[in-house]
């Protein structure tokens, strides 16, 4: 399967375009948004950008099961991520009552 | 099916970045979710397909919706001060990221060449293979990642509990 090919039928480079247009996206959202939560939802995006491009290296490499070994870490690191992550944006709140990153950007209270 | 699901994911990450409720974001994000999930089953890959929903369209949008609700603030706050260049180059930027990346992958023939070295369908991933090969090769590293989960839990606890 040639290049346009493979992205209309699911070969290779299909899932690896979905997956840096996933990337692309989950940056955009972080740099263009200025809510932490939304920023935050970017971070997951791109995360599972790198799974869908990890699962099909795995899948085209015999079916490695290493990839999927692989993806399960990655899903606990993103669980840890979420739950601190959140729990830091709850703080922020509390003290600043605001959200928003460009009102974080001072340390002083 | 391929096309399907990865219009499922790209348009639900689409509507995340361009919507202005972060409620309907967190939805739009749950949508792109099920698309990935749609893509690993495609990838005849079930287990991660099944890990997917149930941990980021479970348990992680659950934490973000609840947060959502618990800091009642569901539209952005107006901004502070408007930083239209760096909006521009952030775009600008993403677009040539993407825009390059993609062309890298279409013109890339080592890519090609695996490509059809693995197109005839492997054997699917099971549970059981998976935990044969987690427990074999990557045992320290699972109780590494129960250790974090467990760091993680107690740090959540101490970030939002008022007075411990």
């Amino acid at each position: 399967m040639t290049g346009m090919d493979a992205i209309l039928h699911g070969g290779l480079q299909g899932y690896l375009v979905v997956a840096l247009l996933l990337f692309a996206i989950g940056l955009a959202s972080v740099l263009l948004r200025r809510t932490l939560l939304l920023q935050f939802m970017g971070v997951e995006l791109m995360l599972n950008a790198a799974n869908v491009a990890l699962l099909a290296f795995a899948r085209y490499h015999g079916g490695d099961l290493q990839g999927t070994v692989f993806y399960l870490f990655i899903i606990a690191v993103a669980a840890c991520e979420a739950a601190v992550g959140l729990a830091l944006i709850i703080g922020l709140y509390r003290h600043r009552d605001t959200t928003d990153s460009d009102r974080a950007a001072s340390l002083k209270q | 099916m391929f096309l399907a699901f990865a219009l499922i994911t790209l348009l639900g990450a689409l509507g995340m970045l361009l919507q202005k409720n972060i409620i309907v974001a967190g939805l739009f994000m749950v949508a792109s979710f099920f698309g990935v999930a749609g893509l690993f089953v495609l990838l005849g890959n079930p287990v991660a397909a099944a890990l997917q929903i149930i941990v980021y369209t479970g348990a992680i949008l659950v934490l973000v919706l609840f947060v959502i609700m618990m800091l009642n603030s569901h539209e952005e706050e107006p901004a502070e001060t408007s930083r239209p260049i760096q909006r521009w180059v952030s775009v600008v930027l993403s677009l040539a990221l993407a825009a390059g990346a993609v062309k890298l992958v279409l013109a890339s023939k080592g890519l090609q060449q695996l490509a059809e070295k693995g197109a005839p369908v492997p054997q699917g991933v099971t549970l059981q293979g998976v935990g044969a090969v987690l427990f074999a090769n990557h045992l320290l590293g699972f109780e590494v990642a129960g250790l974090m989960l467990l760091a993680a839990m107690v740090g959540a606890v101490a970030l939002t509990k008022r007075n411990l």
